[in-house]
């Protein structure tokens, strides 16, 4: 239900983006450095991502570990 | 040994994710100044990326593929070098390309004075030093092509971990039991992880590129597409409190959609073949016909294989979590 | 698949619907709301993009409204009639079947009022021939989907809001084909252009109704 919520905010806020944002700091990171930047935040996306997946499985297992113990 | 393959994963994403970031970009030429150029005396600067300019350069300019060659060049540094022109009068069209050592800037120079045409100076090419493995360098994308390596990985390992929980979902239906269906939603679950990654990502590196986060495009319907199917999948079983016809509905939902969505992934975009931003897709250059790609592929083919294997990896973990969980529930 | 048990199905479901004839109105009546809807909303003067995007949108809520009911009318004494007496890949056949002849026969009247209403000079310069064969396809296309989608739907037990979120996605990819094809058949595009479409949608028709023939009698047991 957590991934399905996310997912549609992300949607829902890309295609709100989607028409003639200000530049600002976000722009300025992407085309910075012959947009070797859009690749850092891609990167950092991602190994975010699989951390956030990771934390999750970890807690996953503390809960059995927890119950085990009972 | 029957861990190798997570070593070969985590061996292919070292190997792919190093390159992907460090093999630098092809030299080209960014910068010309000033713009436009009159008959007479011309010094032009020229500002180059990756290149390593050296005395013996090569400078000259081509209009209408007559050319004039550089009186005298002088190199600043590895990336900017200056170049002194006897500019004729009557050169045929209004944009000239500057080119150095066998690089090219189209249309670098506005011109007046236009005429007839200019007898054609006899410049020699000349080439720079080869510089080894390099990735192609494109207008738009530059350093982003990197992202090759990163985005588009993410959407291999979501689609082969859907394949997984199709497989999954075959074998509920045909033995008829519920000791699948667990595997088959646990593999939807850690595909819906890349294909969040691979949306966020893709937004991000389109709006470096193409400006805007989202466009409509052939691909991102179809990201969405998926997007909205596999949450479909999550709200249908939400919806069955009974196990076994939970399981039986929830596979029958997940082969019927899986054909449909690969249909609409690999041969709809064939049949549309008119709008789309990227490549390979409505008279966009592949990445193929870059004469370099072989090099993007060295580095693009580990890449998917390790991110497949690290998701199979994860929805094994996952998998094996959930099977721990139901025998404590018992 | 035998069919004479097929054609019983048929005739089954043309004997219901025609004794409650209120389920055809409440479908006509539909069609003919969003339809005027449309017309007090726009007037008059659309583009040919807008006109087709228009018309496919009213024919994919339409195609919702009137499949839905295809399985959620089972009462518990005919589904164990139905259940006991035929062979379930024939029953989603006979479904398949008739909504899709439903579909078609509501496909070409919503054009008709459409038409009425918001005009028809966009189809002055269209190959009709092109455009009415779009439509049928489009009719069969959809009701190939969403019969197995009302299936599951109905097995579910939540009505229609499961379906809209069932369907619509795998809908989708269809219609994107189809308002592609039907645009191209309003702006009169030779046959040699537009078959590859029409290729297409007959190739998704012939996988989608494969799939549910397929899958079906799992659904069905119990």
């Amino acid at each position: 239900m957590r991934t399905l919520l996310l997912l549609s905010l992300l949607i829902m806020s890309s295609a709100a983006h989607a028409q003639g944002a200000a530049p600002g700091w976000l722009e300025n990171t992407l085309y910075g450095s012959g947009k070797l930047n859009a690749v850092l935040i891609v990167v950092g996306v991602i190994i975010c991502g699989i951390g956030l997946w990771m934390w999750r499985m970890d807690r996953r297992l503390k809960r059995m570990e927890d119950r085990m113990k009972k | 040994m029957k861990h190798w393959w997570k070593f070969l994963a985590v061996a292919l994403l070292l190997t792919a994710s190093i390159a992907g970031l460090r093999v630098p970009l092809a030299p080209d030429l960014v910068h010309v100044s000033p713009d436009r150029i009159a008959p007479g005396e011309v010094t032009v600067t020229v500002t180059g990326y990756n290149t390593d300019f050296t005395a013996g350069e090569r400078v000259f300019l081509e209009n209408d593929s007559q050319r004039v060659c550089a009186t005298s060049v002088r190199v600043i540094d590895g990336t900017h070098l200056t170049a002194s022109f006897n500019v004729p009068a009557g050169m045929r069209k209004n944009l000239t390309d500057v080119v150095v050592s066998g690089l090219r800037y189209d249309g670098a120079l506005f011109t007046e004075a236009l005429g007839e045409g200019i007898a054609s100076g006899n410049c020699v090419e000349g080439h720079l030093a080869n510089s080894g493995f390099v990735f192609p360098n494109r207008p738009i994308l530059y350093e982003s092509i990197r992202n090759l390596h990163f985005h588009v990985p993410m959407w291999f390992a979501m689609i082969t971990l859907m394949a997984i929980s199709v497989v999954f979902s075959i074998m509920t239906l045909a033995t008829n039991s519920l000791r699948y269906d667990g595997s088959a939603v646990n593999a939807v679950y850690v595909g819906l992880v890349f294909c969040s990654l691979g949306l966020i990502t893709g937004a991000l590196w389109a709006r470096a590129t193409w400006g805007a986060f989202w466009t409509n495009d052939v691909k991102l319907n179809g990201a969405a597409v998926t997007a909205l199917i596999y949450l479909a999948y999550l709200v249908l079983r939400g919806s069955v409190p009974d196990a076994h016809k939970r399981a039986r509905l929830a596979a029958i939902y997940n082969i019927f959609a899986f054909v449909l969505l690969v249909l609409f992934l690999f041969v709809v975009p064939r049949l549309n073949a008119v709008d789309s931003l990227h490549p390979g897709n409505g008279g966009n250059s592949p990445f193929s016909d870059l004469d370099l790609d072989k090099r993007l592929r060295m580095v693009f083919y580990p890449a998917v294989l390790g991110w497949i294997l690290l998701g199979v990896w994860m929805f094994n973990l996952r998998d094996r979590a959930a099977r721990l969980a139901e025998q404590l529930d018992r | 698949m035998r069919t004479a048990e097929i054609l019983n199905v048929l005739r089954l479901e043309i004997a219901l619907d025609l004794r409650q004839r209120a389920a055809w109105g409440g479908m006509l009546l539909y069609v003919v709301s969003a339809v005027y809807v449309c017309h007090l909303a726009v007037k008059s003067g659309l583009g040919t993009a807008t006109w087709n995007a228009l018309f496919w949108i009213i024919l994919l809520f339409a195609a919702f409204n009137a499949l839905s009911r295809s399985f959620q009318r089972e009462d518990a004494g005919r589904q164990l009639y139905l259940h006991t007496l035929v062979d379930p890949r024939n029953l989603v056949l006979a479904r398949t079947l008739y909504n899709a002849v439903t579909m078609v026969v509501l496909s070409l009247l919503s054009l008709l009022f459409y038409s009425l209403f918001l005009g028809s000079d966009v189809l002055a310069k269209a190959d009709l021939a092109q455009f009415l064969l779009a439509v049928v396809l489009g009719g069969v296309g959809f009701a190939a989907v969403l019969t197995l989608i009302s299936a599951i739907a109905a097995r579910a037990g939540n009505g229609i809001g499961l379906m809209a979120i069932l369907g619509f996605p795998i809908v989708l990819p269809m219609l994107l084909a189809l308002l592609r094809a039907s645009k191209l058949a309003l702006d009169g595009v030779a046959w040699s252009v537009t078959s590859t479409y029409f290729g297409g949608l007959v190739l998704l028709d012939v996988i989608t109704v494969t799939l549910a023939w397929l899958l079906f009698p799992y659904l069905w047991r119990d």
